[in-house]
């Protein structure tokens, strides 16, 4: 019979540090999932996979690395599985049901902002939603962005420019 | 002088050495034009920001959080020598031991686990095994088989529902290998279940991908459970 054991998560293991270090990080990866799915069903299903694929990994984390690199990764390769999945099922099923635009947004004028640049960040190529939402919604440097990616940093800075100026036409002069 | 816009946008960012930036500002002293160009790459940045900014600062939903609270280690057994499996295997053990916790516990009862560890990689056990040896698709039960199918590598391959994890396991001559696992769908342990295959549309997709043809229906998973799931 295999004894199953709690450990508090206070507790200075190995094991609890990962997990308390990446429930702080899960606001960010909540909202990095937000600005990759423009949706916000489809981005706490992202989150979910994450976490399984990282706690599944663990072991090829080194401690003292960073965790938000390595997770925002996990997150955009993830997402890149998933939209290749869905495009294929696509193929063979009946549309899914689109999802809620819903926000987690507090209140209604938040709420139209954010739908305003879901709307404005879903007309953009892959490969610039996620240059643009590393660096201008996670405010990473264009090095660690680059690096997340893997590409080099002239690739990085150019699908960027050209997403953030597909954004500006979009979201107007008063963005 | 001609500015790049990859170099006006860097700026914009302050991502620039200083004197690189300064050559920059010189241009924009002599063109209004690029001084309105940083000013609306800084005014975008703004309102990204802003807009996303309350998904960050809203509280996470509990079942993301309870997939890192919930800190289980499984134990190996006690009696006799101690199972080789290598270090990621028991991290991933203890993830799986994580999902499948509420299943165990759940139901209150001291039986086997339903998942095993090994060094080719986690194995249906227990209940859960004998589930997807010999349960149909579709019948009520603590496990829930939503679909056979057989996939590309010829073997066989059931999408499976529980309270306490849902996934994907696939035949070979070990038993039935996890291909993926999430946390269960079924809300709460011993509650109702959703109905199969609206829950894990995640699931389905990833079923599609290793399908080598259609899901089989109820007399080819007949045939499959008589003939032990071996692979033609």
């Amino acid at each position: 019979m295999n004894l199953i054991r709690f450990i508090p998560a206070t507790r200075k293991t190995g094991l609890a540090a990962f997990e308390t270090e990446l429930l702080a990080l899960l606001p960010r990866l909540r909202r990095f999932a937000r600005s990759l799915t423009h949706d916000g069903a489809d981005a706490d299903d992202l989150c979910q996979v994450t976490i399984e694929k990282a706690l599944m990994a663990r072991g090829s984390w080194q401690a003292g690395t960073r965790l938000d690199s390595w997770m925002y990764r996990i997150m955009r390769n993830a997402w890149i599985d998933t939209a290749r999945a869905r495009s294929r099922a696509a193929e063979t099923f009946v549309a899914e049901e689109a999802g809620l635009g819903v926000g987690g947004a507090g209140n209604a004028e938040a709420r139209v902002a954010l739908n305003e640049v879901d709307a404005a960040m879903r007309t953009l190529p892959d490969e610039q939603r996620e240059a643009v939402a590393l660096v201008l919604v996670e405010g990473l440097a264009y090095k660690e962005a680059a690096e997340i990616l893997d590409i080099p940093m002239g690739t990085l800075t150019s699908r960027l420019v050209r997403g953030r100026q597909a954004l500006m036409a979009r979201l107007g002069e008063a963005a | 002088m001609t500015i790049e816009p990859e170099l006006l946008m860097a700026y914009a960012d302050d991502a620039l050495d200083p004197l690189t930036a300064k050559r920059v500002e010189r241009a924009i002293a002599a063109d209004p034009a690029l001084a309105e160009e940083v000013v609306r790459h800084r005014r975008l940045r703004a309102r990204l920001g802003a807009a996303y900014a309350p998904i960050a600062d809203d509280p996470v939903p509990d079942h993301l959080a309870t997939m890192l609270k919930t800190n289980v280690v499984q134990m190996p057994q006690r009696q006799g020598r101690p199972p080789r499996v290598s270090a990621a295997w028991r991290s991933a053990a203890a993830m799986a031991a994580c999902l499948v916790v509420g299943l165990v516990v759940g139901r209150g009862v001291h039986q086997e686990g339903p998942v095993r560890a090994t060094d080719q990689g986690l194995y249906a056990a227990g209940s859960l095994a004998k589930a997807l040896d010999d349960q149909p698709s579709g019948t009520k039960g603590p496990v829930r088989i939503a679909v056979s199918f057989r996939a590309q590598d010829n073997g066989f391959c059931r999408v499976f529902q529980s309270a306490g994890a849902d996934g994907i396991a696939c035949r070979d001559p070990r038993g039935w290998a996890l291909r993926r696992t999430m946390p269960g769908s079924a809300p709460g342990a011993g509650g109702g279940y959703v109905q199969a295959g609206s829950s894990d549309a995640e699931l389905m997709a990833a079923a599609q991908d290793m399908m080598a043809d259609m899901p089989l229906d109820a007399a080819g998973e007949k045939k499959a459970i008589a003939s032990d799931w071996r692979a033609r």
